[in-house]
């Protein structure tokens, strides 16, 4: 309990300090929010007024207590590209994302997990350099290139799929699936081989170890001392490092989300950053930033739960 | 770290890539004058590779071969200096807060931790645009993105090494500070600290063509593989190399790296884990 206790003191901080970064980066735009409204050739009487009514002119202390206590209460502002309010804005893209983030994170998983003992199992032959080699590759080439391919092959060339947009999984949850295949795919590919890595590196120590010798010893089949005992041992650093990910995955998506047109949160920071929509920019960057740092703290929390040696540890 | 535990597959052909692309970044610019690569040609527009264009033309009839040649040169530039930039601020953060921990640790590393939570590429692409994208910028954006990381591997590469008797002892011999920090921190965090900075140069080349890709990094008439590749978006169909061939260089760059960030590393737990 004090443990997590603790863990969600160091929350709090960690929050507060994201929001004072996001504030301070947004704040060393040369032009300010009146002048993105306003544009650059206006005049500058209107111009001093606009900052005047914003609260432009107020010490930048004064204006991050405006900024976070509006962010607290849900009073996120306007964007000034959308010219719809931000919140709810956030919340549909987020959805978007969502789906993403799990799709891509599930099918990397689901082939990590088995490469990866795979390669541990069969140490220093060729299945080991073939799980090894193919995840460097994976690793190697940037997750925007991996979407031009797939386009490529299963938009162009084969046409199952489509290679860009985004549908509400509201509206048709098939059509929503086949329109976030594409991106999730190049996602995952990459996050693919990091995890295969990461699950062949645990299971070669786990398979080191006393008690997998003791298993097989005591005569259990060599599928349960790797699938059971082995893998039970390893999962749980794999999970830590695909929580990790979490993070990695949400400055993918602003590359892979423009490339395929997914209206997400990686696209709308995107739109955000292009067209300097400074309280839109706030925004995206707050969230995706606490929501990377809140994904981490349930792997953490996970962690404890599944291992009690790390709270009396 | 024996030399020779580096001579293994992997090794040797993460250090032939690696040397390849070096040496082609700092010959490129000598052997291929800029106008050969920016060079128009109305009449062979996305020609497809041949004998008169070895790696095909691209939409403008610029050659391919010249782009991607020179496009070393600026990905192995950028990437270099970010990663150097971030060494230069992670360096001194995690000596200070591994070396002296109590307070300062303790601020330091929940400043590292908020910076953390921001996804590297964001913050790169952010401050890209907070700046105006250019070439010095680029730089800039990748080497305070990735400094939160260097500053946490060297804070726990110097916990590692003052924990070590040898240090107590010149310690309770009454060496300063700044004597341990030299004769003793630094020479033994040097080598993990290598393996690190080889994977984030890796980890900064597809940075580099990430933020170009999306029109915040590199900026035209300059050769940059993100470019070449956000370019190729609209004629993939009829002109596949113009992605292919820079999506190419990307790969054989980061994977030299790989190999070779790999190898180090295997051949410093070599040393560490005797068996």
């Amino acid at each position: 309990m004090a443990y997590i206790a603790n863990r969600l003191i160091s929350m709090a901080v960690t929050l507060f300090l994201i929001s004072v970064i996001t504030f301070a980066v947004t704040n060393i735009l040369p032009g300010d929010v009146a002048m993105v409204i306003m544009g650059t050739q206006s005049n500058p009487e209107a111009l001093a007024g606009l900052r005047e009514s914003l609260g432009l002119n107020d010490p930048l202390t004064v204006q991050y207590g405006r900024w976070i206590t509006g962010m607290l209460t849900g009073d996120w502002g306007n964007s000034l590209v959308f010219k719809e309010p931000i919140g709810p804005l956030i919340r549909d893209k987020m959805v978007a994302s969502g789906m993403l983030v799990v799709l891509s994170m599930s099918i990397a998983l689901a082939a990590a997990i088995p490469l990866g003992v795979w390669g541990a199992v069969h140490r220093d032959r060729w299945q080991d350099t073939a799980s090894s080699t193919t995840s460097l590759l994976g690793i190697s080439l940037p997750d925007f290139f991996w979407g031009i391919m797939l386009i490529l092959l299963f938009a162009r060339a084969l046409g199952w799929l489509p290679s860009s947009g985004y549908v509400e999984p509201g509206e048709s949850l098939t059509e929503a699936l086949r329109h976030a295949l594409l991106p999730s795919l190049a996602l995952g590919l990459g996050l693919m081989a990091h995890l295969t890595r990461m699950t062949r590196s645990t299971m070669t120590n786990v398979l080191e170890e006393d008690f997998i010798r003791v298993s097989r010893a005591k005569g259990l089949s060599e599928r349960t001392v790797v699938w059971r005992h082995g893998l039970a041992n390893a999962i749980g650093p794999v999970m830590t490092v695909a929580g990790l990910q979490v993070g990695y995955l949400f400055g993918s998506i602003i590359v892979v989300e423009s490339l395929f047109n997914y209206t997400g949160m990686g696209w709308l920071t995107y739109q955000a950053l292009l067209n300097r929509d400074i309280p839109l920019i706030q925004s995206t960057v707050f969230v995706i930033a606490a929501v990377v740092m809140l994904a981490n703290l349930l792997v953490d929390l996970l962690y404890v739960a599944i291992d009690p040696r790390i709270r009396l540890g | 770290m024996n030399w020779r535990d580096l001579l293994t597959t992997k090794g040797i052909l993460g250090f032939g890539l690696v040397a390849l692309v070096l040496l082609t970044a700092v010959l490129a610019p000598l052997l291929v004058p800029n106008d050969w690569a920016t060079a128009m040609n109305m009449r062979a527009r996305l020609e497809p590779p041949s004998l008169a264009h070895p790696l095909g033309t691209d939409q403008l009839g610029r050659e391919i071969l010249w782009r991607v040649l020179l496009g070393t040169t600026t990905s192995v530039w950028i990437a270099s200096a970010a990663v150097a930039m971030s060494l230069v601020f992670g360096l001194p953060l995690g000596l200070v807060s591994g070396f002296y921990g109590g307070v300062t640790d303790n601020v330091l590393m929940r400043l590292v931790d908020a910076l953390l939570s921001f996804p590297a590429l964001l913050l790169a692409l952010t401050i890209a645009a907070v700046l105006g994208p250019s070439l010095q910028n680029t730089i800039l954006a990748i080497g305070i993105a990735f400094t939160p990381f260097l500053a946490r591997i060297v804070r726990g590469e110097v916990l590692r090494v003052v924990r070590m008797p040898y240090v107590e002892a010149a310690r309770a011999a009454g060496a300063t500070d700044w004597a341990l920090i030299r004769r003793h921190v630094l020479p033994n965090i040097a080598a993990p600290l290598i393996v690190q900075a080889t994977i984030s140069l890796a980890f900064a080349v597809l940075a580099e063509a990430g933020l170009s890709f999306l029109g915040l990094g590199t900026q035209p008439p300059d050769a940059s593989w993100g470019l070449m590749i956000q370019a190729s978006r609209d004629f993939l169909d009829r002109a596949p190399w113009t992605a292919l061939v820079p999506g190419a260089a990307v790969a054989i760059t980061v994977l030299g790296l790989n190999l070779f960030g790999d190898a180090l590393r295997d051949a410093l737990d070599a040393k560490s884990r005797p068996r």
